[in-house]
């Protein structure tokens, strides 16, 4: 049934994978020790961070800037604030009016967006090689200054409720669970608030916000750049110093506490929509601390849980009782296990009839997880891994160098480490049985699940 | 916190000060010299049986993708059987005469990968993507899939009722809603028109109607495999000599013939309350065997099909009435349909049509200048280049000339023939092929709202 006919222009072409640097006469466990990313990192004096990748397969080069400010840290009066700026940095800069920075990317032959996360508000472009240049240049443009006027502000805010309202409002199942469950499970306001953002909040938005939200986060010293393609390292050092380094570095406001409690007691809970007209179910665990062992630990459980037709639930819900036709799950829903830094959930969410009770599923993934608790063998770990590589490199060679360079700029940014990208298979191999059993016993409790079911209350025709 | 606002305050002045001393504005470096850019080299072969196979080295990570495409799909359903291929496309991963679904799945696994089958309108589609050294085994189960599936009668109610489910939650969409009776109204009941079921239509489905789709549809004479990545080329030639050499040479390609209708038709769908209307508006259009479609392509993107384009700049990024309008060509075999699709605010929907007229009539009367078309021109070039960057989009674009039997010039003169296309063609093309008064109006929204927004469509309709 892939026939939908949805087709954003700004997204990307084929979101298929590979592009790569390395050996390729693999002979299989070999291959993947001796398998590694050439990366370059430095900062400049103004501190940002430089994360170089050559990868000569096509003759295009990705140019990512990430800003460490994403939606969990944006203004408590004004929700949604972070992902509206988002869209101002395309209505122009000093240099580039409105529409210039998109028709300059797209006329030379390129693609471009922008999107906010929890921890982040990044931007890329996909260029020709040899508009390499243009693309720094036009990045350290409108990191210097923007140039917004009344009406490019007023025009967003309508752009925005109109994303809120397709993607939302108007919408079955619309914000489940992505922007629903972390309001649900997390008690910190950072981590539990609507960062679409309320549409009274959007419309009070004014242009001194922008401005005061502007200098306070769009600093060099607040990011990361990521460069990955057919690029030279000199050269492209050369233009970053040209057209980044002159940018002032800013005062930083310290950092928020957005840490979250450990959950002690399971939470559920029941949201009325009024335009589904099936129920659906999300369960949500808190993440052990980003980058322990345990999250690694995590990061398989994940595999033998929800990934894959080869996975527990997938067998028990999908293919043994059929509660469902297919079950999504993962760590970080708005991206994956790499790029954000904070508290974070592991959740999944299936669509499922009526005559189903929720505790059947809820029995179903129970059983699953005792498993993990339990049973866990290193056969089931080695498979696990294999799955993770696969997945890796698809995150490291796909989306014409992106997936490369959101991975380059997230560990900049969070690890100050981008070269950790290489060392990611082997934290995984070191998982034990005994880790994962351990893991499982403390991050898949029930007291620290959150449960969420969509009462579907439109007619079913 | 207020010190902190004063602290960025303080910045912003200084900012101001050091910019505005530079009155001009700079202009953007324009970078080096293209480098070059040649379509991946392919290897292509065909077994006595028919099959044949489409062999692409490409790029450096140790994965390679797999795709077995058949040339059948809900093309071949009668009008009680719409989605009769998809059922048969879920039973077929069901199990083979020697293998169950659990182990199947979980050898795949341990290759790194997934087995998908995708049912399309023309294409049905068995896939996976794995760790290089597997790529030979991931071919041997792909054969086993469609040469010996076990179809077996005990998962159909099961997966009968997970197609009920899918029907009921995507026809809850707004965008569903409109979906469907855009192909209604174009392509009445030819297959292409009839988008979704019925629950009745579902429940009448038994293992033996979908083994008879299995039986009739599928085949070597139909299909081509499709191996893009990094691969052994010997192992891999071997393991579909191996595996495919006796399977049934099956039924010939055939896709019954279809006419769309141009219709200026409105149809409305009430969805009551709701905070947007769904538009799809579109007609007709040329078919890429015409000599002519290269340059729709380029007014397409020129108009409405790309983020700087004339539509989206207008509904968009000027007055804020939509956030993700675009248009598109959609293909059939032998078939092709212009359209715009846009999620408007529901009181601006006839402000957002008149603009989207507008717009047409606009380049209708006034080529547009060689600036705009260069730039679109470029931008077109370079997205060619990406969509040959991956493995997926290499194998979609060798589908793309393969089903609608395209001459390979189509991929090799491409960039060429897009730097072709002139100002005056793509107004002319716009007047031949754009009339917004023969155009097919669809519209999903509050009906109270719609009564009344519609009055400004009809107007733009009569203006020529």
């Amino acid at each position: 049934m892939n026939k939908s006919i949805k087709n954003k222009p700004i997204t990307m072409i084929a979101m298929a994978l590979l592009i790569f640097l390395g050996s390729c006469d693999q002979k299989k466990e070999e291959a993947s020790n001796t398998f590694k990313v050439p990366v370059e990192y430095y900062k400049l004096k103004n501190g940002l961070k430089v994360a170089l990748s050559q990868d000569k397969t096509a003759p295009t080069v990705a140019v990512a800037v990430y800003y460490n400010i994403g939606f969990r840290i944006e203004p408590k009066n004004r929700t949604g604030f972070a992902h509206l700026f988002e869209h101002m940095m395309f209505q122009g800069s000093q240099n580039l009016g409105k529409m210039e920075f998109i028709k300059l990317v797209q006329q030379n032959g390129g693609i471009l967006n922008g999107s906010t996360r929890f921890d982040f508000t990044n931007y890329f472009e996909v260029m020709p090689a040899h508009k390499l240049e243009t693309a720094i240049w036009a990045e350290a443009d409108r990191m210097k200054g923007l140039a917004i006027t009344q009406e490019n502000l007023t025009n967003q805010q309508g752009v925005v409720k109109n994303e809120v309202k397709v993607n939302v409002l108007n919408q079955p199942y619309g914000g489940f669970p992505w922007l629903d469950m972390p309001q649900y499970a997390n008690e910190n306001w950072h981590n539990a608030h609507n960062f679409y953002g309320d549409l009274k909040d959007l419309d009070s938005a004014k242009l001194e916000d922008v401005d005061n939200f502007f200098n306070t986060f769009y600093a060099p010293n607040n990011a990361s750049l990521a460069i990955v393609g057919d690029f030279e390292i000199a050269e492209a050092k050369q233009w970053v110093e040209k057209y980044f380094g002159e940018i002032p570095a800013s005062q930083l406001p310290p950092k928020p506490d957005i840490s979250e409690p450990r959950q002690e007691k399971e939470k559920r809970f029941t949201k009325e929509d009024k335009l589904a007209n099936k129920p659906a179910i999300a369960f949500a665990y808190k993440m052990p601390e980003r980058n322990s062992p345990e999250y690694f630990a995590m990061g398989l459980i994940d595999q033998m849980l929800v990934q894959g037709e080869d996975s527990k639930l997938y067998l028990a819900l999908v293919q043994g009782k059929g509660y469902t036709g297919g079950i999504s799950g993962g760590i970080n829903y708005l991206g994956n296990m790499f790029n954000y830094s904070g508290p974070m959930i592991w959740m999944a969410d299936l669509i499922y009839d009526a005559n189903v009770s929720p505790d059947s599923i809820l029995f179903e993934v129970n059983k699953a997880v005792g498993d993990i608790q339990k049973n866990v063998t290193q056969e089931d770990i080695d498979l696990a891994v294999v799955k993770m590589r696969s997945k890796l490199y698809d995150d490291l060679g796909g989306f014409f160098g992106i997936g490369r360079a959101d991975m380059l700029a997230s560990f900049a940014l969070f690890d100050d480490d981008p070269s950790r990208l290489n060392t990611l298979e082997d934290e995984f191999k070191k998982v034990t049985p005994e880790l994962i059993k351990k893991t499982a016993t403390e991050y898949l409790r029930a007291t620290n699940r959150t449960i969420l079911i969509i009462d579907p209350k439109a007619e079913v025709k | 916190m207020k010190n902190a606002l004063k602290i960025t305050i303080g910045f912003l002045l200084c900012l101001t000060f050091v910019y505005q001393s530079e009155a001009q504005k700079q202009t953007p470096p324009a970078g080096g010299t293209p480098k070059d850019f040649k379509l991946p080299e392919k290897k292509v072969s065909q077994l006595p049986n028919g099959l044949r196979s489409t062999l692409v080295q490409y790029g450096a990570v140790p994965k390679a993708e797999v795709q077995l495409i058949i040339k059948t799909g809900n093309i071949h359903e009668s009008a009680n059987e719409v989605w009769l291929a998809d059922l048969t496309g879920l039973l077929m991963k069901e199990g083979t005469t020697t293998k169950t679904f659990k182990e199947i799945s979980k050898k795949v696994a341990g290759m790194g990968g997934n087995i998908n089958v995708s049912t399309g309108m023309d294409n049905v589609t068995i896939s996976g993507s794995v760790l290089s050294e597997f790529v030979p085994e991931l071919v041997r189960v792909i054969a086993d899939l469609v040469m010996n599936p076990a179809l077996p009668a005990k998962e159909v109610d099961r997966l009968k009722a997970d197609l009920k489910r899918q029907l009921t939650v995507e026809k809850s969409g707004p965008q569903s809603q409109a979906t469907e009776r855009f192909f209604q109204i174009v392509y009445k009941d030819h297959p292409y028109g009839r988008y979704y079921p019925t629950a009745e239509m579902i429940d009448s489905y038994t293992a033996e109607k979908a083994k008879n789709f299995f039986e009739k549809n599928f085949g070597a004479k139909r299909s081509v495999i499709y191996v893009v990545g990094k691969f052994d080329e010997v192992e891999v030639n071997k393991a579909i000599n191996d595996s495919f050499t006796s399977w049934k040479a099956g039924a010939e390609i055939d896709f019954p013939a279809a006419t769309p209708t141009r219709t200026n038709e409105i149809a409305m769908i009430d969805r009551k309350d709701a905070p947007q209307t769904t538009v799809i508006l579109g007609l007709p259009t040329l078919t890429p065997k015409d000599k002519d479609y290269m340059a729709l392509q380029v007014t397409n993107s020129l108009l409405g099909g790309s983020f700087g384009s004339r539509i989206t700049s207008n509904i968009r990024e000027d007055k804020g009435y939509t956030y993700s309008p675009y248009s598109t060509i959609q293909n059939r075999k032998g078939v092709s349909l212009w359209y715009e699709e846009a999620d408007v605010t529901s009181e601006h929907t006839g402000e957002s049509l008149r603009e989207i007229s507008k717009e047409i009539k606009k380049l209708q009367t006034e080529n547009p200048s060689k600036e705009e078309l260069e730039g679109i021109q470029r931008y077109m070039a370079g997205t060619f280049v990406l969509q040959n960057s991956n493995p997926g989009g290499i194998i979609s674009q060798l589908n793309f000339i393969d089903l609608h039997e395209l001459d390979e010039s189509y991929l090799t003169d491409r960039v060429k023939n897009i730097y072709a296309v002139t100002p005056e063609k793509v107004s002319q093309i716009t007047k031949d092929h754009f009339k917004y008064e023969d155009m097919t109006l669809v519209l999903v929204g509050d009906k109270k709202q719609l009564d009344q927004q519609i009055k400004m469509h009809k107007d733009a309709q009569k203006l020529k």
